[in-house]
């Protein structure tokens, strides 16, 4: 059967392109620093859309020299913490970059620098409530990542911070709710009632 | 058939068991008289029911109903299904859990196993204009409760709501069955039920379209997905005003003149239960169904946040791709039904039992094939041909259906419907409610289970025609339909004459012979008690 033939050797072939790029998270060096202070308080949940973080990143000067020299841009983002990934494929994390989906907002891109890097971000308002951390990566020339520096520590279990999304009720919405609801209601009984009296009438007469 | 007042249940109306099911028009067939003297846009038979069908023409009152019903049907599939291309965007605004989302899908289908119940009632006390409309506009509210939604709890009790409206099944059938002679109703009904079922369809392509419309014209994406909720909201409304104002139970009229009527004997209900219960045939067409249309249901729920999430589609390019699972629909059914007719005209019974066997262990092969597709042509592909396997199925069950039995036809066709609902919300309880597999384990383990759930459709024998391997009983005088179909009577309802009408079934369901029926002579007992 050519045609099984056809479905064998493509699924096949997608296998094995689907592995020859991507690059890990494992392979990345943590050479950067990321610091974030949230404001106005730490410890606080932010309100998405209302509150914002600050951030700093710079290079973790105990590495050698001259490690930094292929970076050439650094883009920060938001990162879900593993508690906000539990019983959610959607935010799971994979050491391929290409698959990884730990980290879905973007916060800012800028060229890269070794130090004096500071952002101040106000939590957009599309970012879901969950408990969160910041990674920042450098990506080189060829726009892949060469190097990589987060807020918290390997396992992802200290210095994370809660975002509490904003609601998306609104109560426009609500009373346009309730008003086509009784509409529906009241014109179903209305119709009701009026063609049984009606039919009672033309009985009568 | 217009003035029966039978307990709720046992009505026969909507559900039919004459040959030629598939056939589009009989007004030339001499053996149903045309009322002449009546002044309708279709030719009409002696009850004015419509000999035609003419899907372009909105005649009133036959085709006009007709697609006032299957466009109130279709409504309800949209709405029902209406959140699932956006789960998306609604798991991040509830911060849903994959179990959250799993419960919810399942609750959309568990409202309507007990409301489609409830709607062959209704339908025999209101009549089906009413039933229908009570139905859509009551629903209307819970579909615009999806603005107050703001947990996981919430969301799922009003997705259980709005699973109520899919009752709007029975109605149409119903309603169908009141305007259209039985000689062409398995069509009108097959084309009423596929049109309706695109609804799925029809909304994955819709909602994420609304939705962009509405973000782009200033709404956050928490907000906008409640706005676009609205549109099958008003759907409903203007449905429901449309079948008040535009529709009718009858040709003739509407519900009063139902209830002159009286001349079909009343049957017992607990008897007709007994019948279609204690038949081991019903019981493994349940199954069945709830791996054609049970899984058509729950693919129609996790199809779209498939695409969304395995191929990093954006949303309205992942309803799209969902959107050609439900609409194929439109074809696919009313060709499973004929497939199922074309094989009984050569090999009778065991063809349509073949049919059903090849078309659903296909579409099973396919969602496997669904599952494990790496590549976005390969995967759709396979959803395609999935799509067609089991819509088919859908349309070839109902062409068995009618054959299982005469008396208890309306229960059988219940609890079939209602294990179509059933194998959905259990299928999307065992692989798309918990985090042990990804979706794509889970469609292709759905596809294990059909093709493995398929191999009972063997098992159903009839002596008079056989099953997929074994041939028809050799004693022709003791096995043939007339006993088949009498065993549903005891001696003293035959004494009353009350079989009559099963016999008279049976004597049309010869066809169900295949090619030997030309060689078969009627046995002489069954047409001395027609004489009588």
């Amino acid at each position: 059967m050519a045609a099984a033939l056809l479905l064998v050797s493509s699924i096949l072939f997608s296998c094995l392109a689907a592995s020859c790029h991507g690059v890990t998270l494992s392979s990345l060096q943590k050479t950067l620093i990321v610091f974030v202070t949230a404001s106005p308080s730490p410890g606080q949940v932010l309100k998405a859309g209302e509150d914002s973080i600050t951030l700093t990143w710079s290079f973790n000067n105990s590495f050698p020299a001259r490690t930094d020299s292929a970076y050439k841009t650094v883009q920060v983002k938001l990162c879900f913490a593993p508690i906000s990934q539990q019983d959610r494929a959607w935010r799971k994390t994979e050491d391929n970059l290409v698959k990884d989906k730990t980290c879905q907002y973007k916060i800012v891109a800028k060229p890269y620098s070794p130090s004096n890097n500071t952002f101040s971000w106000t939590v957009q308002r599309d970012v879901p409530t969950g408990t969160y951390f910041v990674r920042a990566y450098a990506y080189n020339s060829a726009d892949e990542e060469v190097a990589y520096g987060q807020t918290t520590d390997a396992h992802k279990t200290n210095n994370l911070f809660q975002v509490k999304a904003i609601s998306g009720r609104h109560v426009s919405l609500d009373i346009a709710s309730i008003c086509f609801s009784s509409f529906s209601i009241v014109s179903l009984f209305g119709f009701f009632f009026l063609e049984k009296r009606r039919a009672k009438h033309s009985q009568e007469n | 058939m217009a003035g029966e007042e039978n307990s709720p249940g046992s009505s026969m109306h909507g559900v039919t068991g004459k040959e030629q099911t598939f056939a589009f028009s009989v007004a030339s067939d001499p053996t149903i008289p045309t009322d002449s003297t009546a002044k309708f846009a279709l030719p009409v038979d002696s009850e004015h029911k419509s000999k035609v069908f003419k899907i372009l023409s909105f005649a009133n009152p036959h085709m006009r109903t007709f697609h006032l019903s299957w466009i109130s049907f279709f409504t309800c599939f949209v709405s029902t299904f209406a959140a699932a291309p956006l789960v998306p965007i609604i798991r991040d605004d509830l911060n849903l859990t994959k179990t959250d989302i799993g419960n919810a899908g399942i609750a959309s289908v568990s409202g309507s196993i007990f409301s489609r119940l409830v709607m062959g009632a209704a339908c025999d006390l209101l009549g089906p204009r009413y039933a229908c409309a009570f139905l859509i506009m009551l629903s209307a509210p819970t579909v615009f409760c999806m603005s107050f939604v703001s947990s996981a709890g919430g969301y799922i009790v009003v997705r259980f709501m709005i699973g109520f409206s899919l009752a709007t099944f029975v109605s149409c059938q119903y309603w169908m069955s009141t305007m259209f002679n039985s000689r062409i109703i398995g069509l009108v009904n097959g084309t009423a039920a596929g049109w309706g079922n695109m609804g799925g369809g029809a909304t994955q392509l819709l909602m994420p379209v609304l939705y962009e419309l509405i973000r782009r014209a200033g709404a956050t994406p928490f907000t906008a997905w409640r706005i676009a909720f609205f549109i099958p909201g008003w759907l409903h409304v203007i449905m429901g005003l449309l079948v008040l104002g535009l529709g009718q139970d009858l040709p003739d009229g509407n519900l009063s003149t139902l209830q002159k009527k009286g001349d079909v004997p009343k049957d017992q209900f607990s008897k007709v239960l007994w019948y279609a219960i204690t038949n081991y045939r019903t019981w493994i067409f349940v199954l069945l169904y709830g791996m054609s249309l049970g899984v058509e249901l729950t693919t129609d729920n996790v199809i779209a946040g498939y695409f969304f999430d395995r191929f990093d589609l954006k949303l309205h390019t992942a309803g799209t791709i969902a959107a050609t699972f439900g609409m194929a629909n439109i074809v696919s059914r009313p060709f499973g039904g004929l497939m199922s007719d074309i094989a009984a005209r050569r090999f009778g019974m065991r063809g349509r039992l073949w049919n059903l066997w090849i078309l659903q262990t296909a579409g099973g092969i396919f969602c496997i094939c669904l599952g494990r597709a790496n590549t976005l042509p390969l995967s759709i592909t396979s959803m395609i041909l999935f799509s067609i396997g089991a819509q088919a199925a859908c349309g070839a069950t109902f062409g068995i259906i009618p054959f299982l039995s005469r008396r208890s036809l309306g229960v059988i066709s219940g609890l079939t419907g209602a294990g179509g609902n059933f194998g959905s919300g259990l299928t999307q309880l065992l692989f798309f409610t918990s985090s042990n597999y990804s979706t794509a384990t889970g469609l292709s383990l759905m596809g294990i289970m059909i093709v493995a759930c398929t191999i009972p459709v063997t098992l159903v024998h009839f002596p008079q025609w056989g099953s997929m391997f074994l041939p028809p009983s050799k004693d022709a005088s003791k096995f043939n339909e007339e006993s088949y179909y009498g065993s549903e009577w005891n001696e003293e309802e035959k004494e009353k004459g009350l079989h009559h009408g099963s016999l008279k079934f049976a004597e049309n369901s010869r066809s169900e012979r295949g090619r030997r029926v030309l060689s078969v002579s009627t046995p002489p007992n069954s047409t001395n008690s027609m004489c009588v």
